[in-house]
């Protein structure tokens, strides 16, 4: 691991020893109460979760071009939290919906396609781990659509009205709501970069040992 | 003037008045649209903690998938470690490194 890992990650458990103190003190919303500060995890694990799938694509289409296996292995680790957080996003967003909406969930653009963005990278994970040989690029070939979809799934709620919130949320935020948002979401890109590197680990550690399996064979 | 106006369209003016006044019930209706946050320094007590429940469960979610996840990536990293250690350690009896 890179000499920044460690200083970063005791950064990273400071961060969230401290969060529930901030999202703690932050008031209540006056039309949601208290189950408005599921915003301060939805909001950041669903950035994480679309910055996920665009690292999965942009790799994916290095990997596609170039044909480097650091590429491949970059895809494949942004891909795995892609689903992590999309999970935690598609959890966390109904369970305020709940209380705000009165539904657990709305068909409306956003969420699904935010589900069909979630979706798309379990199928890449599968294809990977089920696939057989080829399936590295028939995988990068889908995570392209994973990528696609994602200014789709931001924009998507300026332009069809539903009743999740616009985009317009976040820079009227007062600093008493946005200064534990913004913490959370440093947070969140911390946790976000040292689980990807620890992944990207993982799989230059099993490229290794394929090689080392090879050399044993030969 | 709402009489003259229905008269003119053919319209019953008691129903003109009626339809403007449900309009306007609804309106009056139908809450206003959230785009932004805004805060309150006090709430009533029955309304202090609405939705606890589901706070807890959304971050007891959070927690437990990160915390999961974290396990999953350290066990496999613990596990191809092991795998190439044993490796390198074979290779290296045989001779072959």
């Amino acid at each position: 691991m890179p000499a920044w890992f460690t200083p970063a990650t005791a950064l990273c458990g400071l961060m969230f020893a401290i969060s529930p103190f901030l999202i703690a003190n932050a008031p209540y919303e006056s039309t949601m109460g208290l189950v408005q500060k599921i915003f301060y995890v939805h909001l950041p694990s669903a950035w994480m979760f679309l910055i996920a799938a665009i690292v999965c694509g942009v790799a994916s289409i290095r990997f596609l071009f170039r044909g480097d296996a650091r590429h491949d292995r970059l895809a494949w680790a942004a891909a795995e939290l892609v689903v992590l957080f999309g999970i935690v996003t598609l959890v966390t967003g109904p369970l305020w919906a709940r209380k705000a909406w009165g539904v657990w969930w709305q068909w409306d653009v956003r969420l699904t396609a935010s589900l069909i963005g979630w979706m798309v990278s379990v199928a890449y994970l599968l294809l990977r781990k089920y696939g057989g040989p080829g399936s590295d690029k028939l995988a990068a070939g889908l995570a392209l659509f994973g990528m696609a979809n994602v200014p789709f799934i931001y924009i998507s709620v300026n332009y069809w009205r539903t009743i999740h919130p616009t985009t317009s949320v976040v820079p009227t935020l007062p600093t008493s709501f946005g200064l534990p948002l913004w913490f959370s979401t440093v947070m969140f890109l911390l946790l976000f970069v040292l689980l990807l590197r620890a992944r990207v680990r993982l799989e230059e550690q099993r490229a290794e040992l394929d090689e080392l399996y090879l050399s044993v064979d030969g | 003037m709402m009489s003259i106006l229905g008269v003119m369209v053919g319209y019953n003016p008691g129903d003109l008045a009626t339809d403007w006044a449900s309009t306007v019930v609804l309106h009056a209706q139908q809450p206003e649209a959230v785009d932004e946050f805004v805060p309150i320094d006090e709430l009533p007590p029955q309304d202090q903690l609405p939705a606890a429940p589901l706070l807890v469960v959304a971050y007891a979610f959070v927690v437990l998938a990160l915390f999961a996840y974290l396990v999953s990536v350290a066990r496999r990293l613990g596990a191809v470690q092991r795998d190439l250690e044993r490796l390198q350690a074979e290779l290296k009896r045989s001779g072959r490194t």
